[in-house]
Order: structure tokens, then sequence, then C-alpha cells
């Protein structure tokens, strides 16, 4: 969401989008599968460029990091075999299972917080109950978009 | 494993999630306890890595793709990400319609729901990972 409110300011600035715009390729980000930044910048391009614009946008979107994400990892599968690397990785993964948690709750604060609470309670609920279950990361997709269709807002329906 | 198969793999993942970490559970239960194709410590790697990138969250795909088949895997697991985001482009044309209709949102919002639940048994686990592979070099 960092990246889309600057996009969103130099876009603006530039006149590229409004607003309105913004919002409209937001909404549009969330409800696209996959990162959220790279379906903005595909809708982004689109509306400008139509198809080679969706094209660029997404590559300059992600190649780079690519890029640099592998030669990362290649450069670490070299030399993790030092008992010292191990650990400094071991530290480093415990952070890392520290950042997925508050990525996870970046995304249910929201709804804990928002004007739907006992409904985000009980679909948090629900998601939980279905992977202690053993169904699968789809089927439990699946499933909260079924219950979330079946139970939308009362004062926006 | 095929590289047909590894761009499906997570391609399945990708388009299943949506947030950046949201295809990890997925990730982990095709490449990690199906196929053992890649290892708890890898995945968690992987992540890592990703998040210590300027880009975006989910770019932590590449590095998995790395880890399977090096840089062709790596190539794959780029497609893998930017796949989905051209379904924007017709979402796009139909939302502009359809956004504002309560159902469409609440669909949205229970996603994202499910998604973060979903999040949570996997950073719980690289958590549990981390502490064992530190209480192991630390002889404890």
């Amino acid at each position: 969401m960092a990246a889309m409110e600057l996009m969103r300011r130099s876009l603006v600035r530039r006149q590229w989008l409004d607003e309105a715009g913004h919002a409209m390729l937001v909404a549009v980000s969330r409800f696209t599968p996959g990162t959220n930044l790279l379906a903005y910048c595909a809708a982004l391009g689109w509306m400008h460029f139509r198809g080679v614009g969706a094209a660029v946008a997404v590559v300059a979107g992600s190649l780079p990091a690519a890029l640099m994400v592998a030669a990362m990892t290649a450069a670490v599968a070299r030399i993790d075999r030092s008992p010292s690397v191990r650990t400094a990785l071991a530290v480093a993964t415990l952070v890392a299972g520290a950042l997925v948690l508050s990525s996870a709750w970046a995304l249910l604060r929201p709804h804990l917080f928002g004007s739907r609470r006992r409904w985000a309670i009980v679909a948090i609920a629900l998601a939980a109950a279905l992977y202690l279950a053993g169904a699968t990361p789809v089927r439990v997709l699946l499933a909260l978009a079924v219950l979330g269709a079946a139970t939308p807002t009362r004062e926006a329906a | 494993m095929s590289l047909g198969l590894l761009y499906l793999l997570l391609l399945k993942a990708t388009v299943t999630s949506f947030s950046g970490m949201g295809g990890l559970p997925q990730i982990r239960q095709d490449l990690v306890s199906t196929y053992q194709v890649v290892s708890d410590e890898q995945l968690s790697r992987a992540v890592l890595l990703g998040r210590s990138t300027p880009g975006p969250l989910g770019i932590y795909v590449v590095s998995v793709g790395y880890v399977v088949r090096g840089w062709p895997g790596a190539a794959v697991g780029w497609l893998a990400l930017i796949s989905p985001a051209f379904v924007a482009v017709p979402l796009l044309l139909v939302l502009r319609r359809w956004i504002h209709l309560a159902r469409m949102r609440s669909a949205v919002d229970a996603v994202v729901i499910a998604g973060g639940t979903l999040l949570v048994p996997a950073g719980l686990l690289l958590a549990r990972d981390a502490a064992f592979q530190l209480r192991e070099l630390l002889g404890g």
C-alpha cells in the first residue's frame, strides 16, 4: 500500500490520474488475485496505453526486484555452510516469521476494528476451522468468498 | 520437477493469493509437503530474501523458483508472479460497473480475511523452524 500511495502522489501530480481513478485502481487491485501492486500497475498501464502499457508497467514493477532476489538467493546458497552464516540466517528467519505474522495482522486489523467486527470474527473463525480441518488454502478462500457474497453489509445492500 | 509443473504450482499459489504473502501456505503445501523439492528452511530463507528486497511483497516466489531449478526456475517464478496481474485488466472493465455492489465488496473483504488468517500458521511455522535451528546451532 505504501508503494501505491507513492504512485498516487506522483501520478496525480502529473495529471495522469485523479483521486477517483486511483480509488478504482486500488479496488481492482484488491480484487485481483496475486500481488496487489502489480495488478495496480497492469490496470494503470491499460488505462493509458492498453496492452502494451499493461505489459510495460508490470515488467517495470517486478523485473528489477526479481533479478535482485534471484541473485541474492544464488549468493546465499553458496555461503550458507558456514556456522556463523547459518546462525545469522536462523535469526533472520525468526524475523521473517515475525514479518509474516505482522502481514497477517495488517490484513486482519482493519476488519477487526471496522464496522463489521462480529462478521470479521466469524469469517476468521470459519477460515481457521476449515484450515484446521485440513481444507486446502484454495478451498478456504473459495468458502470465504461465498460467505462474503452471501452476507453483504446491510447499509450498502 | 519440470519447469511447467513448477510454473503451474507457483501460479496456483499466486492466483489464489490476495496479498503479497497470501500464497505462502499453498506453496508450503505443494513444494515442501507434497513434492518435497523445497525444505522449510529454504522456504523461510526465500521469504526472508523476498522481504529484504525492494519491490512487491510476493517477490519471494522468484527465490522459491531459484531454489527448485536455478535461474530458469527463478524466471518461472517471476512469470508466475506477474501472470495474475493481467487479470486486473478485464476486472477493471467489469468492476467499473460492479464494485459498488455490496456483495462484491463483501466477498473481497472475506477473501482478504481468509488470506490473513491463513498467514498465521505459516508465520508460526517459520518462527518455530528458526527456533529449532538456533537451538541446534547454539548446541542446546
